[in-house]
């Protein structure tokens, strides 16, 4: 792959703190759970430095974004600086003068909202008593304002029988275009809390039957990156790819799992300069005190991760004697970091391998879109 | 009234990802558009000091076999920068 002269997005937690302590919350518990929170003044020198870099957008995650007092400064040097902007938010603390405020920018691509069930129940239970009502209102907010809404869902133990409700809630009752889903990965705060909160085998694979379901009942409006709806399309391509010798695109057979290193870079609370939110033990640099293009092009550890590509899976003994070998990416490096201590290997979270031998299934082929 | 040389929109970013191919992309809509190297070049020099023969007259010093048209095709390009907001025009009263 080429590289870019500079990256197009940064992703930016751009506070610490958060009103909530959602149970499978990726960032408080990791590296990138961080104290003190950077004055906004320092995060105006940096998005200068974004501008001359031609950065197009950012991302304002957390913690919390909308906790910090001083966010609408904060979107207004965003906006001084010739970038268009996302926030990722619990939802809870949006406000009517805010959501205005964020229409009124011209530069919000959208907010992204948390909600985890079609009842408090369901999505109270990981994130809080009173948050399902908190989401909602601010998810109804924003629309009322126009600000573009982006639905996340994170699939866990107590939900996961809840995923046909929480469809209908969101694309007939409120009527979004599109949700999104996720499931809590073994990362943060939920690596203490795995238990009451990960899948099992049998949960991921009705989660997996069933999200394929509501995508093709709902006309494809139901999308994935990552969880259960994500994995089930990419495991039912590498069985089809493997009983008929297809070929997969692109890269496979090596850890090529991620790409993410090659148009983003992220950044931390403290101001560290990190690769990824998921990988923000990688200190890079510091924002203000090192130079973004050298960090982008010449550090060796962006270049270490940019190699991983090249590594073929066949040079790890997790992936000995694997029929799926030449069809798979070794998926999130972030992922595999937390789980087995290095960057350099493949994820065992998401081994089709292994989700077999512990008795999953993979849905029928014919559910896809 | 007379229309003076055209000048980049400043709100504008030129964004130059591999060797000299560039998008310009607009903040306010998030639109990108996709610029040859002789689009950047063009891009560039539009900076209310050159008319578009003095542009393409530079083009000529710098890159070889520029087409006995250029001109024209200039002043198209900058047209449709112009009609799609990236390029104005100082205006003198």
């Amino acid at each position: 792959m080429r590289l870019m002269r500079t990256p197009k997005k940064v992703d930016i937690s751009i506070t610490n703190r958060c009103n909530l302590r959602c149970r499978y919350c990726y960032h408080f518990e990791s590296a990138g759970d961080v104290e003190g929170d950077l004055p906004a003044a320092e995060w105006f020198r940096f998005f200068e430095e974004l501008n001359r870099c031609a950065v197009t957008e950012v991302t304002l995650a957390g913690g919390e974004p909308f906790i910090r007092e001083d966010l609408k400064e904060i979107v207004h040097g965003i906006v001084r600086n010739r970038m268009r902007f996302q926030i990722l938010s619990n939802g809870t603390l949006i406000t009517d003068e805010m959501a205005s405020f964020l229409a009124s920018s011209g530069r919000c691509n959208y907010v992204q909202v948390s909600i985890d069930g079609s009842m408090p129940e369901s999505h109270d239970v990981m994130r809080g008593k009173g948050s399902f009502a908190k989401a909602l209102q601010g998810l109804m907010i924003l629309r009322r304002h126009r600000v573009h809404v982006a639905v996340r869902v994170t699939i866990h133990r107590k939900n996961v029988n809840d995923l046909e409700s929480v469809a209908r809630l969101l694309l007939e009752d409120i009527g979004l275009s599109s949700f999104g889903t996720n499931s809590a990965g073994a990362m943060g705060m939920c690596r203490k809390n795995a238990e009451m909160v990960q899948l099992t085998t049998e949960e991921r694979t009705l989660a997996m039957e069933t999200l394929l379901t509501l995508s093709k009942k709902y006309n494809g409006r139901i999308q994935a990156t990552a969880g259960p709806l994500a994995e089930a399309r990419g495991w039912l391509d590498m069985e089809e790819a493997r009983l008929w010798g297809k070929q997969l695109a692109p890269v496979r057979g090596c850890l090529s799992g991620c790409g993410c290193y090659w148009q983003d870079l992220a950044v931390r609370a403290d101001g560290a300069v990190t690769p990824c939110t998921m990988l923000s033990h990688i200190e890079l640099g510091r924002i203000n005190r090192d130079d973004l293009v050298e960090i982008w092009q010449n550090h060796a550890d962006l270049g270490s991760l940019r190699g991983r590509n090249r590594i073929p899976l066949s040079s790890f003994s997790f992936c000995e004697g694997c029929e799926y070998l030449q069809y798979c990416t070794g998926n999130c490096p972030g992922l595999s970091y937390t789980l087995v201590g290095e960057v350099n290997h493949p994820s065992p979270d998401a081994c089709l391998r292994k989700f077999l031998a512990e008795g999953g299934r993979l849905p029928e082929r014919s559910l896809l879109c | 009234m007379k229309q003076k040389n055209p000048i980049a929109n400043p709100l504008i970013v030129l964004r130059e990802e591999f060797d000299d191919w560039a998008i310009l992309f607009d903040p306010d809509t998030g639109n990108a558009f996709g610029l040859n190297p002789t689009g950047v070049f063009i891009w560039k020099h539009l900076d209310g000091k050159h008319d578009t023969d003095a542009i393409v007259g530079r083009l000529r010093e710098e890159a070889d076999d520029v087409p006995a048209d250029a001109a024209e095709h200039a002043r198209q390009f900058i047209a449709s920068l112009e009609q799609q907001g990236l390029v104005g025009y100082e205006v003198q009263t």
